[in-house]
């Protein structure tokens, strides 16, 4: 039967041959890892946010007289809402360690070098979105946690000179977070965001599938790619085919995801979920150890240990900058970590310095 | 470039922007924040509900506020906003003082700084009484 299907298909729109030449003929370097994984656990991820959030949809409602007790309800009375709830939330932050370790690798594996300097500043904005829809998506519930956490990361924005009060009330839709700011973040979470999240994840699977995927950079047989000054799809001759084989393996690496995101929806569905997350929010009591999610947290910490705030936003803008640049400003062509001291030094300093700064927010 | 080429570019382009400023500004102002209740709200509360050592939190101008008695018949009134990264103080009867839960900032009942990282002492609001009334702002 699927024969037959696939031959009724193929007479009318050839697929057989996009077929072959996407999966069984597709040919990936022989000694490809498991990093290379990642991309596709992002995908998988992305659908299962796509999924549950749309289902949440039915009956949360976005204002601020109805939104927490919506989601009470949700959580509380129709049946499996705390499953679909648990899922999107704990799911946003297993994306979000994911996106890190994609990037990571491709750093260390210097990926990120001519020809996939556009693969790279797609990813990087592709970062910056997704964590866009994490901060959006934080304010719906309208809980304590959800009020005081928007308040505090808009806040930051005043800290920028002139503008900085207008920039304020222009995210909030208002002098102080309220019924408008909750308006502007639900369209922006639902659509706006996703919308320009789908387009730009097809541009960098097109530039993955354009350029080619990368060879990694290791093993004794590993040559440095020529420099070719028109376009060269990178071939991979006698390498493995990503159907079965790759496939099989990164389904193998999902599965493993999936797993993580399911045990700790069923064992540990706090862990993302404090307690001030399930009062309602109170416009004039600030609960006290308000903190941004773990991934925020070396930027709250930043904005703190600077005696100014607009330095510590200056830090963040310029630290940020050079990484969505960085394709442009390290180009020599060699990806071996072994021959980049600086650069692998520079990249444990790196993780080093997050780690740290975000251990120090958390407990200060 | 010819001179038509040129006009052309030109016309496209002129239009172009108009049309592109004609759908860019309603989005723009769409946008913007809506007009609070102006920079010129004045609030009045019964004086009742202000009583001695009892802090009264209110909405002004779109935010927190709150007015406070300390002694008999002397009133403060303040931006309830922290002055370090905009949490909602809180008041301490006992200490007689204003907290910030946030980062611990501690003012005193005339707003200025005890201890902690606020840089600078809570924004004062303008306090009159009349008769029974208290007018702020
Ligand atoms: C939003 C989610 C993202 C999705 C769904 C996604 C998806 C993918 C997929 C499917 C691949 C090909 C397989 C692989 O090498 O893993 C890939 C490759 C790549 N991604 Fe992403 N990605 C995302 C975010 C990012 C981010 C945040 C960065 C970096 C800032 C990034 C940089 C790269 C690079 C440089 C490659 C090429 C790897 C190579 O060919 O060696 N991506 N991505
Ligand atoms: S916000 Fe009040 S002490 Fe930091």
């Amino acid at each position: 039967m699927p024969k037959r299907i696939v031959d009724w298909l193929d007479l009318r729109l050839g697929i057989r041959d996009i077929l072959e030449q996407n999966l069984t003929k597709y040919l990936l370097p022989r000694n490809i890892n498991i990093w290379y994984t990642l991309g596709a656990v992002l995908l998988t991820l992305f659908a299962l946010q796509f999924a549950t959030g749309i289902l949440l949809l039915i009956y949360y409602q976005p204002s601020p007289q109805e939104a927490f007790s919506s989601v009470q309800r949700i959580m509380n009375e129709i049946p499996y809402g705390w499953l679909l709830r648990n899922l999107h939330a704990v799911g946003s932050n297993l994306i979000v360690a994911v996106l890190l370790l994609h990037m990571l690798s491709a750093l260390f594996m210097g990926s990120y070098k001519r020809p996939r300097e556009l693969t790279w500043v797609s990813g990087f904005l592709l970062l910056n979105l997704s964590l866009g829809l994490c901060l959006t998506g934080y304010l719906l519930p309208w809980s304590q946690l959800s009020f005081w956490a928007t308040t505090i990361a808009t806040d930051a924005a005043g800290a920028i000179p002139l503008l900085g009060a207008d920039l304020v009330g222009f995210l909030r839709g208002g002098t102080a977070v309220g019924e408008d700011t909750l308006g502007r973040f639900f369209a922006l979470h639902v659509m706006g965001f996703p919308l320009l999240f789908g387009l730009l994840v097809a541009f960098h699977l097109f530039c993955v599938r354009r350029t080619g995927v990368s060879k990694p950079p290791f093993g004794p047989d590993y040559t440095p790619p020529k420099e070719h000054d028109r376009f060269h799809h990178e071939h991979h001759p006698g390498g493995i085919p990503f159907f079965p084989h790759y496939m099989a393996k990164e389904a193998g690496v999902i599965s493993f995801f999936l797993a993580l995101l399911v045990a700790i929806t069923f064992f540990a569905p706090g862990l993302f979920i404090p307690p001030t997350a399930n009062i309602p929010a109170d416009p004039f009591v600030t609960p006290p150890g308000i903190k941004p999610e773990w991934y925020f947290l070396w930027a709250y910490q930043v904005l703190k240990i600077f005696p100014s705030e607009l330095m510590g936003l200056a830090v963040q803008v310029v630290a940020m900058t050079l990484l969505a640049l960085l394709p442009f400003i390290d180009r020599s062509p060699e990806r071996r970590p072994a021959r980049r001291p600086l650069f692998v030094a520079l990249f444990i300093c790196g993780i080093a310095i997050f780690v740290g700064l975000s251990i120090w927010g958390y407990f200060s | 470039m010819g001179s038509r080429r040129l006009f052309l570019t030109t016309a496209l382009g002129a239009i172009g922007a108009v049309l592109a400023f004609a759908a860019g500004w309603p989005v723009w102002r769409y946008l913007s924040p809506m007009e609070e209740p102006g920079e010129e709200e004045r609030i009045a509360l019964d004086r009742e509900d202000v009583p001695l050592g009892v802090a009264h939190f209110f909405r002004f101008r779109g935010q927190p506020a709150v007015v406070l008695q300390s002694s008999p018949g002397v009133y403060y009134a303040f931006s309830a906003i922290c002055t370090h990264l905009g949490c909602i103080v809180q008041w301490l009867p006992e200490q007689r003082e204003f907290l910030c839960p946030c980062h611990a900032g501690r003012f005193s009942p005339d707003g200025r700084v005890l201890s902690g990282p606020p840089p600078r002492p809570l924004d004062s609001l303008p306090v009159t009484v009349v008769d029974n009334r208290l007018l702020i702002g």
